[in-house]
């Protein structure tokens, strides 16, 4: 979960340079509004969580035009403070309409645990890594393979040049922060059975995506991808074998030694030097 | 001309100073009593029920006619969050700008603890209805401002060593802690007491608010062949241990501290709380005194809560409608709303009060700020989402 929200950094990094720090709190959206519609206005599974998805969606396109776009043509970095202030927001909108306590989100397939080799496992947690890097790889093929992936792809590697061709360059980032938003709702309605739901569900999952994202690599999706099952491997690690007071620690610490060591991540391009 | 109007607007002032002065109004003006509590986030349960048996006993006294002559009580409420920092913010307020003559205590430890030094520069006598923390009333300060009707958890820890060693015949327990001021409390007070029984715990394990998963503490305690979990732990956190538990398929008991029975603990765990014990000063099911059936018929008429099972986070509750007659009674014994006045009479309270949880007499000493001890609390179990007594 944390390599599909930390893949929406990347989407955003990769088209437009920016990156939508209320990720985490598009994780808590979607949460939210499956309890929502779900749970407290009884609708059926399926068309809530179309409309959560949309509504994340939609959260995303907020963000970058209210707080990334007027900042992204003057080509200043204030985008990081106003997305995060987004998040902000939307973290005490949460609060108002929703209430501060967690409540629970019941699912059919996090109700019983089934046991693998001794462990107990939820199905849905068998269902969240297969989930995510499904999602994934759909996104890499959105990416190579269709023509508006492509689109995108190209206003990330030459904004100029693409506007140029007839690209559309706000376009893009829209579809690149939608789909950003889109895919953190996602990990959020699927966490919600397992954490339960709260506004501040989202802050530390978007800290520790954040955190995936520099480790795995901004430039490169399958780096994520490989740095968000590393972080949750040596989280869990940790947890059970050090101390669960450790695992924040030990998972940040990580980050850092990345930035000093290898800051363009596992599978970056190492940037190129002009000599 | 100008001498004129000076001695007219002398003239004035005077005439305002002395209307409103102290004598002419005192009698109707109300005696303020403030309250700092989590009204809202994970441990809101708690606050409302305190909030209710306030205000139950607040309408009662005012209905005979309020005290010191005639004067009314009235609640002032603060939302601290379960926030240690905002505590103290809203400590200061009250006293300061609200001007009340005591305040009353909510659910969380870490907000009383950081409150005490307040209470104390403001001589302002703080009455505890839930937070147990042992340190809140044992303070160590002379004069003491901070009293308590509620579980203190050096008391609670020895009535939970005794349940689980003579009761449950349990001999190797697990601790499973919350990594805050109360968790380190009662580390304290459990290994003290269980020590006493000559038991010592397989492991100690803590664990973070807002944790979503325990299972690692959980796997680590059964490792170390524990047959029982002693928890302490509130609503959020509690619930996720349970489910933790189920998760890692372990069926060991939980004895518990009553942290969770301040939020949507039922809610959040579904059956899985069946069979999970754990501490009260109070149960409104079976035969009630006097009392007893006029608190809950209050509830029903004011908030309409039909029966002891509705009844949300008793304890918080019962306690509060003891506390604040306690309160009245010292604000009338001391004939006078000022703290430190207060304070003298609630350590030498006159006469006895028959109250919610049991009869007080002289319940506060200069060394005793809990008015209940192990003696007073019994323990209750989850049953289809509702708390019922153990047989």
């Amino acid at each position: 979960m944390y390599g599909l929200v930390a893949l929406g950094y990347h989407i955003t990094w990769v088209t437009s340079r920016t990156m939508n720090f209320s990720q985490g709190h598009a994780v808590m959206a979607g949460g939210v509004v499956a309890y929502g519609l779900h749970v407290a206005a009884g609708w059926p599974l399926a068309p809530a969580l179309v409309l959560t998805l949309a509504a994340c969606a939609l959260f995303g396109l907020l963000v970058e035009r209210v707080a990334v776009r007027p900042f992204f043509r003057a080509a200043s970095p204030v985008w990081l403070l106003s997305t995060i202030a987004c998040g902000i927001i939307a973290e005490n909108v949460a609060m108002l309409t929703f209430g501060k306590d967690a409540r629970a989100f019941p699912s059919a397939l996090a109700t019983r645990p089934v046991f693998i080799l001794g462990a107990g496992v939820y199905p849905l947690e068998l269902l969240l890594p297969v989930a995510g890097l499904s999602l994934m790889g759909a996104v890499q093929l959105f990416y190579h393979r269709t023509f508006f992936g492509k689109q995108l792809k190209a206003v990330a590697f030459n904004a100029e040049a693409a506007g140029l061709m007839g690209i559309s360059i706000p376009r893009a980032v829209m579809t690149a922060y939608g789909l950003s938003a889109l895919l953190a709702g996602v990990a959020g309605v699927m966490l919600a059975p397992l954490t339960n739901v709260a506004p501040t569900m989202g802050t530390l999952i978007g800290l520790k995506a954040f955190a995936v994202a520099i480790i795995g690599g901004l430039n490169s999706a399958a780096g994520i991808v490989a740095a968000g099952l590393l972080y949750g491997l040596v989280e869990s690690l940790v947890a059970g074998y050090v101390s669960t007071g450790a695992r924040e620690i030990v998972g940040f610490a990580l980050v850092i030694a990345m930035l000093v060591l290898r800051p363009w991540g596992l599978l970056g391009a190492r940037p190129a030097r002009r000599v | 001309m100008v001498y004129r109007r000076w001695m007219l607007s002398i003239a004035l002032v005077a005439l305002a100073l002395v209307a409103s002065g102290p004598g002419v109004h005192a009698q109707s003006t109300p005696v303020k009593l403030g309250l700092s509590a989590a009204v809202s986030g994970g441990s809101a349960a708690s606050g409302e029920a305190i909030k209710r048996g306030l205000l139950i006993a607040i309408d009662e006294i005012n209905a005979r006619g309020g005290v010191l002559g005639g004067r009314k009580l009235e609640l002032v409420v603060r939302d601290d969050e379960g926030n240690p920092a905002k505590g103290v913010v809203i400590a200061r307020e009250l006293v300061e700008r609200e001007q009340v003559a005591a305040v009353f205590g909510g659910l969380h430890t870490t907000v009383a603890l950081a409150q005490v030094p307040v209470w104390h520069e403001l001589k302002t006598p703080y009455m505890g209805m839930w937070a147990a923390g042992t340190n809140i009333t044992r303070n160590g300060q002379k004069p003491n401002y901070a009293f308590r009707v509620s579980a203190n958890d050096d008391y609670v820890d020895k009535f939970l060593a005794r349940y689980a060693t003579e009761r449950l015949k349990r001999g190797k327990p697990g601790f499973l802690l919350e990594n805050t001021a109360w968790g380190q409390s009662n580390e304290v007070g459990l290994t003290k007491w269980f020590g006493d029984q000559g038991v010592k715990a397989v492991g100690i394990e803590k664990f973070n608010w807002n944790d979503p998963d325990m299972s690692p503490q959980l796997l680590r305690l059964k490792n170390g062949g524990a047959d029982l979990v002693v928890l302490v732990a509130n609503a959020p956190e509690g619930a996720q241990v349970v489910k933790s538990r189920a998760k890692v398929g372990w069926a060991v008991p939980i004895l518990s501290h009553w942290g969770i029975s301040g939020g949507r603990f039922a809610e959040l765990t579904g059956d899985l709380s069946d069979g999970v014990t754990f501490i009260q000063t109070y149960s409104f099911f079976g035969q009630q005194s006097a009392r007893g059936q006029h608190v809950l018929k209050q509830l029903a008429e004011k908030f309409g809560v039909k029966g002891p099972e509705e009844v949300i986070a008793p304890v918080g509750t019962a306690n509060a409608y003891d506390a604040l007659h306690l309160v009245a009674l010292a604000i009338e014994q001391a004939k006078s709303t000022d703290g430190a006045k207060v304070r003298d009479a609630l350590e030498d309270l006159k006469g006895e009060y028959t109250g919610l949880i049991k009869a007080y007499r002289r319940p506060f000493t200069s060394d005793q700020h809990d008015a209940l001890t192990d003696q007073d609390y019994i323990m209750v179990v989850w049953r289809g989402g509702k708390i019922v007594p153990v047989q």
